[in-house]
This record gives structure tokens, C-alpha cells and sequence, in this order.
């Protein structure tokens, strides 16, 4: 073995041992934390980076905040270069300065070993309020981000151990749950400084060179793993065109569009021709498409590869700037992280499904459902609710999508209804799948949820979804799944649809509705086995016609 | 009187049998039979008949029993097909059970399934009804949907119901009035009400919890009563006990009511065997490590606790020794805090595409076993490792009774390793156990670090057939200095069971600021779940000063989502320091957890809980005979060239047989200690002392 180069054995054993670091973080962050949208819901994520800001290991929660930490990281780097030191940690959420949407907020600690910076562990977690014009901060009508909540940019919440005060009451004082915040920012330092530890002890164990050395290794084996799929996709270049239902303001349609280009060993996505930035909140930071294009590179190749820059290094993303894929500021971006990132994933599996046919699944919900109800609760305390809801999952080469359930960008859990209506002043009337609104294939999409909440008191209601209008597409003679619906229930029992984003308000006594869609079916119905359909019909989640 | 206790340990290749006379402590009998996995009493049954007179039978006090029976319907290892169950739930939330909690077990895989859910949505039947969080009916019960559920039971030939509904573990009328319902009209029916089975909030887990073990009950109700009949038939008049998920056992016909509380009750009993052990040497902290041919598994014992959990996913996938959240079919109930990992002596070793050495979660089991074997397997495990750096017996296994070969572990490693990694076979055997005792290594952290534990501070059991192999590289990765290595490793599970003390289990929902709590309240409903504690325990033929009772409460700040779980039995309740002594017992916690405490904070409680004993009497080890400082002559069998390390060579290292040590032997590293079931690698910079009783206690230098 030649001097400067480590042994498998040992890159295994450290590679192992980062990621296990990571998992632990975000265990730490889940149990400390306040919030239920992080406690119950685990809408959180946890990595490490090493001394140049590449990231080495991550903690599988959530897709859509995992791509997009590596610009953070960098970020921090970039803003604080020479005063970076031992003790500190940096906080930001400005999404046009490593964040994704202003919910979103993101810890960076660096690690330092004898002085020497050799890395940095990073959480991120959605907090439930961030100010801005409606609880929860996720307001589908907004059309600047100065309406989206406090804006963020790196600093320094801790210097030399000590916890910055000034910094987290300015952010508690602009959050409607000021004690959450607090709450939730210590879990998410307590994370971050249990991955500083962890990682100290593991270069301690193994030495700081062979750290090094090995972390070089790890990238290098994701890009060998990933070479070693990639090589067998056709040279072929295909196009992926999606459509969004509006960006909240208007109804006019936004366009999606990428073209799919692999060349020898190398995958190019050029979104060039999507819709120019929009005024309402679904506008992306680049952060956030790229995002989107890791998750399908991951989901088309093999889930099993340490996903680090390594895996990326055979990736080019273009993507225009001032579109709404790449937006510039003072767009509002709310909903590009849990909206316009579904579809960026829909639009990259169109484009796949005509070179990798047998891989690649119809559409699923391609939506996050966001609904946040806010008000005074009955002894006068602001609250915030915030959660999202699964939809059905797109019917595969293989076999049916799944029904209600988180797909593509998110993997967020929901609330239990009896801690919502211990905790809130709200009462859930239905929790149930939605009959009937798979698309049809020789594999079923995954049908949708009811969720239906009646309040106790007035309250604000801030919905940001999408696939109303348009609907999942079914894929190779499969067809598409039902739309989704919102729609309120007066204490006279009149029904009115809801938009898809925006904001309402609800009378004490009236009903939320949200039913979501139903995902795209694969392959011709006619050729489905005569068995699922009587299990359908008998389970009564699609009825013959 | 002679008195006789027999543990029996069903696992999936042995079945372990051990036979004990209660008074003297002797053990009359330690067995390793075959099991039969269709008809498991045969093996036990057949075996006993040649071990005990009958005489003897007559003699037989208790039976003591661990199962994988429930664990294995879920994992469709039996050939059982779960029998069809309905549900009867609150109209409206009749898919909670499928819906979970919305989340998929894999994040990047478009092929992802959730697992089918236990009770098709077909049989799940709704009922209009309605409680709010505190208890209070909103929405009276209509019972007249029952006979068309009745009707549609009956012809379906459904035999178990599951009955949850929303907030029923405040008040249970409603699930009672359904339950009546049912035992009225249904003769030979199977009910499991969800306030009786896990009384918590969060429906998901409860309803999951009473689906199990409605799906439970048929199955555990037929093994027992077929497994009591055989005894019986025998000749036993001796109850049968059974080990439970939280480390105790309780009486069959308890089980057949709560079957979700065995879940576990296979990997248990060796975690209360070190207890035993904690206690009987009077140590603080303790982990439990056993590994046999297909997983490891780590628990903590703390100041003679063992710690327990109430997270559990039944036929999940686990991964670096967690469980995947939602890969599996959640139970709630107390489980003895386990951290599991595929990785045993039949774990094989291969390369990835990426060129990387991995090794399991595949094992080659006993067939077609390690490449060693000579079976039908061709690839290499740890065992084949192991014995090609010279770590086990190269002339064969169990006293050489059971024939290897080293050579073919060192072809199976050249080809399939070593020629594709760039390494010689012996680097790739390092290699082999190097990572494997990192993925180990993870299952005691997760028990310790990720606990706020520290296991420096803590003395390490190690167990099963290959437990004592790896002790000390374990060991030395955690930074541990002490390792005891009991008598019999192999059967020290099946022992464990002579040593359970009886245990039930009970939780009350109360959700209140401990600043705002009536602590007469909370002493009364404490003494109400020990009152249920005594009932059962009395039944089971426990004197009053054999019965012990634990509190503790499940406490958070509030706005938290998760609890942390707090002994009270210390607590005088009806002083008037106590909100503020809980406070302060919390924010330790807490500290030592989370390292921060919120001291301005409230504290809720959100349930209560009560551990209820029936303490049986425990065996003493025995004393051995005492010798000198070096081993005597006939105690050093030969020596054996063994690599420990890649920076060194292959040393002479002397073997010793443990059944020639005696107290105060010592051995310094590197040196081997072998016996019929396990063999001990002690490496260099470790030190092994045989104790009075002939435990070996390994001490890092």
C-alpha cells in the first residue's frame, strides 16, 4: 500500500462512523425539541460536512432540506471566512444566502480538532412560526419574501460556547411561538454539538491524517458506485414538461420544462424555457431545484450510495437565472421548497421515462398539502398548526402505488389527532383514504387522503397546494390520478372550495376539508389482474364502473 | 423435598433446556437439542423424558418458558397464516391503521412498499361515537351497527376483534359497552379493547398495539394450550411461566390475554441473566452483549435496572441497529431496550460495487453455514475469519466434535475478498472482523452514548456463542476496561430464565402541570395500579413480602412531544416539596439526555406507570476451586499461531481449556481460552482473572 493512501478497511470503518454520527444528531434533535412539527412530525435533517465544506454523511429525513445544505454551508464559509472559529455556531434561513425557505432554519457548527478545522455539523429543521404576515409563515399569497417572516442571513448565534442572547430575541420576539423557537433552536444546537463531539472522538480513534485521507476516499466511492450504474443508461437525450396550477396570485399556468441530456458517463439538466420568476410564493432558490435534481439522480440510480459530492460530480444543472427555478430576490419563495420542488421532480421523471422506461414510476400526489391553522386558543395564547399530508404514490413498472402516504421531496410524519385536539383548539371529524381517485393502470396509482378538521374558535387558514387543476399523469397507458380538493363547510353545512394557495378565514364551528390526490396509474388498465381488482372493490378503495 | 426448575429457550436452530434443582442451586442438566420448528414441544418433551425420572417430575416447581413464537408470525417464519381479524373503530378514522403515520421506510426508492396492513381495510368497521382529550362523551355511542359487524364476523369466520377507539384511554365506557356486546353474541371469540392493551394516547400505536395482539391472541392462545397439554400429559402439575418483552415473566394464561407482551421474549432472558449477574457481583453499570450465528444484541443494565423502551416495530427492518420507522407493525408496550444488528459468526462478508468491504446483513445461517463447513456455503463469514487468523480451534468446533475446515475459509476469502480488494487474505480477514465489530460496536453505543450514558463507565457481559470472540475489540473501541465472561456463554440465556423474576406492567393516562397536580389524586391512582399488580400476582401465588412494586412517570416540558421516564418510587407524594423535587429529578434528566435543561419551563406529566414484582427466589453461583496465580499444567492445551493485528505477525499464543482454570488463574494477552461453547480471544494489552465462582473478568491494561 502506498504511503498516502488508506486501506478500505479503514475508509469503511469511518465512513460508517460518520454516518452514524448523523443518525444520532437527528435522533438528539428529535427528542429535545419542542415543537410537535419537529417532535412528532420529524420535519428535520442533520449532516456533516468536512474542513472544505463537502458533504460527507447525512441523516435520511427529509429530501428537499439534504441537497440543499451543501450551498449553506458553503454560505457560512464564504460570509465568515477568517472568523470561524472553535465554540462557535452559525445560523441562517435566508434563502437566497444558502436557505431554502425562510421556515427553515439551519445550524452550522464547525468542528475543530487541535485547532485545526477539519469540519462542520449541520442541522436543519421547519420551524413552525418565522413572523411574517400569517401564522405558521408559509402565506400562499405572498408576493415578496418581507412577507414571508424574519429574514436570517449567517451569524454568529454562538461565539466561544456562549449562546448569542441578542440574536435569539430577535428571533423569538419576531415568532408567534416565541418559547417553540427557543425550544427547538437548543435541540438543534444540542445536535449540533453532539455531532462535534462525535466526530472529534472518531478523528481522536483514528488519526487526523488518515481522516483526511479517508474522507477523500468516501467521495471517491460514491462517484465509482454511481459510475457503476450510470454506464448502463443510454446515450439519449429526452425532454420533461410539467405544469403548475398557479402561483397563487393568478391562475395563469407555470411551465416546467428539462431537458435530460446523458453523455458518456455524464448527466446534464437544463431547465432552460421554464416560466420566468412569479409573483406569488412558488418561486425556487436555485438551492432548492438543485434539490429536486439530486433526489431523482439518488432515485434513479441506487438509494444505497452515500449521497455526498462524490455522487454529484458527473451532474450539471442548469438552470436560468430569474426563472422561477431560479429566482432572485425579492421573490417569494414559501411554497418553491414544498411545492415547485415536487414538480421539478415530475418534470426530471418525464424526461427519464423515455430513456429508462422500466425505471421510472408514474407521477405521485406531487404535493405537500401545506395547511396551517392559526388563531388565539380559548385562554388567549397565539397558536400554530402546521402539517402536511400524503397523497398516493405513483403506480411503478413493478407493482401499485401506495395510498396515502409522503412522496418524492418529503417524508414528514403527521400529528396524532389526540395530541391535536389535547394540544390545539381543534377537533379532527375524518381521517381517512380517498375512495376512487387512483389513476387506473395495470398498476394502480396510490389513492389520496381525507383529513378534515372542525375549529373551536376563529381562526386564520393558510393553504399552499397544488394539483388541482393539473393532474398526476399516469405513465405507458396508465392514466392520471384524481385532483386534489380543498374546501371549507359552514356551520350551515353549505360546502365552498377553497383555492389552492392563499389564505381564508374560519368561523368557530366550521370544517376544513382537505381532500388530496390521487396518484398516476402504470401500464394499460385492461391488462390489471383480475385479484387486485376484487381487493379494491372489496376494500372499497376503487369501485368497478 | 427436592425442587425442581426447568428454563426451556425456543430459538430458531436450538432450543436450550436447562434443569435446576431450586434448592442447592445445582444445575442437573444443561441441554442443546434441535428444534422442530412445527411442533417445538416435541423436541422439549422427548429430550426431558430421558433427563428426568419420574420421580423427579413430581418434584418440578415451575416451568419456565421464552418464545419467538410471536415475533416469527409476523415475520411469516411459522407456517402460520395470521388469522383474520377485524377491527371496530370511531367512524370516520377507520384507515388509521394503514394510513401510519404517513411516512415511507425508504426515502429514495421508488419501488417502496408499506407494510400490508395487519387488518384489511375490509374487516376495519366503524362506529359512531365520540370522546374528546379529556374523556368527556361529545357524540354518544350507537350500538346498532353491531349485529351487522356480528353478522358479517360470523360469516367470515373472523375469531378476534381489536376494539379502539379515539381517546378511549381516558374513559373506556364505549370500548366496554362494544366488548359486552361482543362476549354476549359471540361464543368463541377473541377480544382485544385498546384501553386494556395499551392505554396511551396517540392512536396510531394503540391501534396498532390491540391490532397485534388481537392477531396474537388465537396464535399464542393455541401454542400455549398445546404446550400445557403435553406437560400435563407428562405429568407436570408446575404452572408454566412466560418471558415477556420487559424482562419478566408472567403466567401463561396472563400471556394468553396480552400476547403483545412477548413480543421480545426470546432476546430478553439473557439481558435479565446479566442483571442476575449485576446484582449478584454488585455492579452499577452493566452491558449485555450477546452474539450468536445471526445477530448481536446490546442492553443496559443501570444500578441493577434494566433499561426498557416502549418503541418497538414488529417485522421492521433494522438499520445500524435501529429499528426504520415504518418498516414494521408498531407495538407499545415495554420492551427491554435492545439495539439489534445482523451480525453473527454465519454473517457473510462481500464486496460492493463500489469496491467497499462490507459484511451482513446477509448470514449463511447453519445452512448452508460458513464456507469452513463444508456444507453447501461458499462464502466467507465471520466465522471463517476468525479461523483462519487462528481464532477458533482449526480441528473443529464444540470440543472438536463438529469438523471445519481452515482451508476452505481460505479459499472462499482469497477469491471472493482479498482478490478484489487488493489485499492479502489475512488483511482481508482483519478486515472482516474489524468491521463487524464497528457495526457492533454501534448497538452499544446506541445503548449507552445516544442514552446519555457513557460506557466507559460501564462493565460488559459478553455472551452467546461468539460474544466472548469479540469482547475485547468491542471493548476497545468504547473505551471499556472490564469484560465478564460467564460460565457457560452459550446457554446463558436459557439460564437467564431461572433467574426471572415474575412482572406485570401498568399505565395510567394523566395529563396535568406537576406544579398544578393534586398529589392525593396521583397517590390514589398509583395505589390503584398497584391494587391491579397485587390482584394478578396474588393469583399467581405470590406471598405479600415477595411483591414489589416500582412507580415512575412519563414526564415533559410542556410543548414537548416526547417523554422522559422518571422513577418516583424514592417520592413521598404527599410532602409538600415534591412538585419541586419531580422538577429537579426531570431537568437531570433531561440534562444528561439533551445536555441543556429549561429550567423556567413547566413540567407535564402525561402518564404514570407502575412495575408490579413477584420476586422469586434466585440461584447463587457456586464456588469453585482455588489456585494458584498460574494455570495449572494440564490447563494449557498447546499453542496456536494467531494473528490480532495487521501492523504485527502471526504469535505463538497458548490455548488454555476453561473447565482446568481455577480462582485466581490468570492469563495475560495474547492467549485463548477455549470451551464446548464458546471460545475467548484475549489480545494483547488484556489481561484475563478467573473469580471465585469461575467467571472470567478480561481487564484492559
Amino acid at each position: 500500500m502506498k504511503e498516502n493512501q488508506v486501506d478500505v478497511i479503514t475508509r469503511e470503518v469511518i465512513r460508517g462512523g460518520l454516518e452514524f454520527i448523523a443518525e444520532e444528531m437527528g435522533i438528539i434533535l428529535r427528542n429535545a425539541a419542542y415543537s410537535t412539527n419537529i417532535k412528532e412530525r420529524m420535519d428535520h435533517s442533520c449532516s456533516l460536512f468536512d474542513y472544505k465544506g463537502r458533504m460527507l454523511a447525512q441523516a435520511e429525513h427529509i429530501p428537499v432540506h439534504l441537497g440543499a445544505m451543501p450551498l449553506t454551508v458553503k454560505s457560512v464559509i464564504t460570509t465568515f471566512e477568517g472568523e470561524i472559529n472553535p465554540g462557535d455556531s452559525f445560523i441562517l434561513n435566508d434563502p437566497y444566502l444558502g436557505g431554502t425557505h425562510l421556515p427553515d432554519i439551519t445550524i452550522v457548527t464547525p468542528v475543530f480538532y487541535q485547532k485545526e478545522l477539519v469540519g462542520y455539523s449541520v442541522s436543519r429543521a421547519h420551524h413552525n412560526d418565522i413572523g411574517g404576515m400569517v401564522p405558521g409563515s408559509m402565506p400562499g399569497n405572498a408576493t415578496e419574501i418581507f412577507q414571508e417572516g424574519l429574514r436570517i442571513p449567517p451569524v454568529k448565534i454562538v461565539q466561544k460556547g456562549v449562546v448569542n442572547k441578542d440574536i435569539l430575541n430577535i428571533i423569538m420576539l419576531n415568532s408567534r411561538t416565541p418559547k417553540l423557537r427557543k425550544g427547538d433552536l437548543m435541540a438543534q444546537l444540542s445536535a449540533n454539538w453532539t455531532g462535534e463531539k462525535r466526530l472529534i472522538e472518531l478523528i481522536q480513534r483514528k488519526g487526523l491524517k488518515t481522516y483526511k485521507l479517508v474522507v477523500d476516499e468516501i467521495l471517491n466511492y460514491s462517484e465509482r458506485r454511481f459510475l457503476a450504474i450510470i454506464k448502463n443508461f443510454p446515450d439519449e437525450e429526452a425532454e420533461g414538461i410539467d405544469f403548475m396550477d398557479g402561483d397563487g396570485i393568478s391562475d395563469e399556468e407555470i411551465k416546467l420544462v428539462v431537458k435530460v441530456k446523458k453523455l458518456n458517463n455524464h448527466l446534464t439538466f437544463d431547465f432552460t424555457g421554464t416560466s420566468k420568476q412569479v409573483r406569488g410564493a412558488v418561486n425556487c432558490p436555485y438551492a432548492v431545484t438543485l434539490s429536486g435534481a439530486y433526489f431523482v439522480l439518488r432515485s434513479i440510480t441506487d438509494p444505497t450510495i452515500p449521497a455526498n459530492e462524490g455522487l454529484y460530480r458527473h451532474l450539471t444543472v442548469i438552470v436560468p437565472e430569474g426563472s422561477i427555478l431560479n429566482a432572485k430576490p425579492p421573490a417569494a419563495v414559501v411554497g418553491g421548497n414544498v411545492e415547485t420542488s415536487q414538480r421539478v421532480v415530475d418534470a426530471l421523471l418525464k424526461a427519464f421515462s423515455k430513456i429508462i422506461p422500466d425505471r421510472i414510476p408514474a407521477a405521485s400526489q406531487g404535493t405537500m398539502n401545506n395547511l396551517i391553522i392559526g388563531g388565539m386558543d380559548a385562554n388567549n395564547q397565539p397558536f400554530t398548526f402546521y402539517e402536511t399530508i400524503g397523497g398516493g404514490s405513483g403506480g411503478t413498472p413493478n407493482k401499485d402505488g401506495v395510498d396515502g402516504i409522503h412522496t418524492n421531496m418529503t417524508n414528514t410524519m403527521n400529528t396524532p389527532i389526540e395530541e391535536i385536539e389535547a394540544r390545539y383548539p381543534l377537533k379532527v371529524l375524518e381521517y381517512s383514504l380517498r375512495n376512487n381517485s387512483s389513476g387506473k393502470g395495470k398498476h394502480r396509482g396510490g389513492i389520496g387522503i381525507i383529513r378534515a378538521f372542525q375549529t373551536e374558535v376563529p381562526v386564520v387558514i393558510s393553504l399552499l397546494g397544488e394539483r388541482q387543476k393539473t393532474a398526476p399523469w399516469g405513465l405507458q397507458g396508465g392514466k392520471d390520478g384524481k385532483q386534489g380538493e380543498y374546501y371549507k363547510i359552514t356551520t350551515e353545512n353549505k360546502k365552498i372550495i377553497l383555492p389552492g394557495k392563499g389564505t381564508s378565514t374560519l368561523e368557530a364551528g366550521e370544517v376544513i376539508v382537505i381532500e388530496t390526490p390521487g396518484a398516476g396509474g402504470w401500464g394499460d388498465p385492461k391488462e390489471r389482474s383480475k385479484v387486485q381488482k376484487t381487493d379494491d372493490r372489496l376494500d372499497e378503495k376503487v369501485s368497478e364502473k | 423435598m427436592k425442587k425442581i426448575v426447568i428454563g426451556i429457550d425456543i430459538g430458531g436452530t436450538f432450543t436450550d433446556i436447562i434443569i435446576q434443582n431450586k434448592e442447592s442451586g445445582d444445575i442437573i442438566k444443561q441441554l442443546k437439542v434441535s428444534t422442530i420448528p412445527k411442533n417445538p414441544e416435541e423436541a422439549i418433551i422427548t429430550s426431558l423424558q430421558k433427563e428426568l425420572t419420574s420421580e423427579d417430575i413430581d418434584f418440578v416447581q415451575q416451568i419456565y418458558h421464552a418464545t419467538t413464537i410471536a415475533t416469527n408470525a409476523f415475520l411469516g417464519q411459522v407456517n402460520l397464516e395470521l388469522p383474520k381479524t377485524a377491527l371496530v373503530t370511531t367512524k370516520g378514522f377507520r384507515d388509521i391503521l394503514e394510513i401510519g403515520r404517513q411516512r415511507r421506510a425508504s426515502l429514495y426508492d421508488f419501488s417502496f412498499e408499506r407494510p400490508t396492513p395487519i387488518i384489511p381495510r375490509r374487516f376495519r368497521f366503524e362506529i359512531e361515537e365520540r370522546l374528546n382529550h379529556r374523556g368527556e362523551i361529545t357524540l354518544p355511542i350507537e350500538l346498532d351497527i353491531l349485529p351487522k359487524i356480528s353478522a358479517i364476523i360470523k360469516q367470515e369466520n373472523i375469531n378476534s376483534v381489536a376494539i379502539t377507539l379515539l381517546h378511549s384511554y381516558m374513559n373506556s365506557i364505549h370500548e366496554q359497552k362494544i366488548k359486552q356486546y361482543f362476549e354476549k353474541n359471540h361464543k368463541d371469540i377473541y377480544i382485544s379493547t385498546s384501553f386494556e392493551v395499551s392505554p396511551e394516547h396517540r392512536e396510531f400505536e394503540r391501534t396498532s398495539t390491540t391490532a397485534i395482539n388481537a392477531i396474537l391472541m388465537p396464535i399464542v392462545s393455541r401454542y400455549i394450550n398445546s404446550l400445557a397439554e403435553s406437560f400435563t400429559e407428562f405429568g407436570f402439575k408446575a404452572p408454566l411461566f412466560i418471558m415477556q418483552s420487559n424482562g419478566g415473566v408472567s403466567k401463561s394464561d396472563q400471556i394468553q390475554k396480552l400476547p403483545v407482551s412477548i413480543i421480545e421474549s426470546g432476546p430478553s432472558a439473557g439481558v435479565v441473566a446479566s442483571r442476575f449477574y449485576a446484582e449478584f457481583l454488585d455492579l452499577n453499570r452493566v452491558l449485555s452483549f450477546d452474539m450468536g450465528g445471526t445477530t448481536a444484541k446490546a442492553g443496559s443494565i443501570v444500578n441493577k435496572t434494566i433499561t426498557l423502551t416502549s418503541e418497538y416495530e414488529v417485522g421492521g427492518d433494522v438499520h445500524s441497529g435501529r429499528i426504520v420507522k415504518g418498516s414494521g407493525y408498531p407495538a407499545r408496550f415495554p420492551f427491554i431496550d435492545l439495539a439489534e444488528m445482523s451480525s453473527g459468526g454465519g454473517s457473510i462478508a462481500w464486496v460492493d460495487k463500489g469496491n467497499a468491504l462490507r459484511v451482513g446483513p446477509i448470514s449463511a445461517g447453519s445452512d448452508p453455514g460458513p464456507a469452513c463447513y463444508d456444507h453447501k456455503g461458499e462464502d466467507p463469514t465471520i466465522t471463517d475469519a476468525n479461523l483462519i487468523l487462528g481464532r477458533l480451534n482449526p480441528e473443529g468446533l464444540l470440543n472438536k466434535t463438529f469438523k471445519i475446515y481452515p482451508e476452505l475459509s481460505k479459499i472462499s476469502i482469497e477469491e471472493k475478498i482479498a482478490s478484489k480488494i487488493d489485499l492479502s487474505v489475512f488483511e482481508s480477514a482483519l478486515g472482516i472482523i474489524e468491521i463487524a465489530n464497528i457495526n457492533m460496536s454501534r448497538i452499544l453505543r446506541i445503548v449507552t452514548v445516544e442514552r446519555g450514558l457513557d460506557p466507559r463507565d460501564f462493565i460488559l457481559i459478553a455472551f452467546g456463542g461468539a460474544g466472548p470472540l469479540h469482547a475485547c475489540a468491542l471493548a476497545n473501541e468504547l473505551e471499556m476496561n472490564h469484560i465478564i465472561i460467564p460460565n457457560s456463554p452459550g446457554l446463558f440465556s436459557a439460564m437467564g430464565l431461572l433467574f426471572t423474576d415474575v412482572k406485570h406492567t401498568y399505565v395510567k393516562s394523566i395529563r396535568e402541570k406537576i406544579m398544578n397536580l393534586d398529589y392525593q389524586v396521583v397517590e390514589n391512582e398509583f395505589r390503584n395500579l398497584e391494587e391491579k399488580g397485587f390482584v394478578v400476582l396474588d393469583e399467581e401465588g405470590f406471598k405479600e413480602k415477595d411483591i414489589l412494586h416500582q412507580r415512575f412517570a412519563e414526564l415533559r416540558y410542556i410543548g414537548q412531544g416526547f417523554e422522559l421516564l422518571i422513577p418516583l418510587s424514592e417520592i413521598d407524594l404527599e410532602a409538600n416539596t415534591t412538585s419541586t423535587k419531580i422538577k429537579s429529578l426531570f431537568n437531570e434528566k433531561h440534562k444528561a439526555i439533551y445536555g441543556y435543561t429549561m429550567e423556567n419551563e413547566e413540567v407535564e406529566v402525561v402518564n404514570i406507570r407502575v412495575n408490579s414484582f413477584g420476586l422469586i427466589k434466585k440461584p447463587v453461583l457456586k464456588n469453585i476451586k482455588s489456585g494458584a496465580k498460574k494455570p495449572i499444567k494440564e490447563a494449557l492445551v498447546e499453542y496456536r499461531q494467531v494473528l490480532f493485528d495487521k501492523q504485527k505477525d502471526f504469535v505463538k499464543t497458548p490455548i488454555y481449556d476453561r473447565t482446568a482454570l481455577l480462582a485466581k488463574n490468570e492469563n495475560t494477552g495474547p492467549a485463548i481460552i477455549e470451551q464446548y461453547d464458546t471460545t475467548t480471544v484475549i489480545p494483547l494489552n488484556w489481561k484475563a482473572k478467573v473469580d471465585e465462582f469461575g467467571l472470567i473478568h478480561l481487564h484492559r491494561m
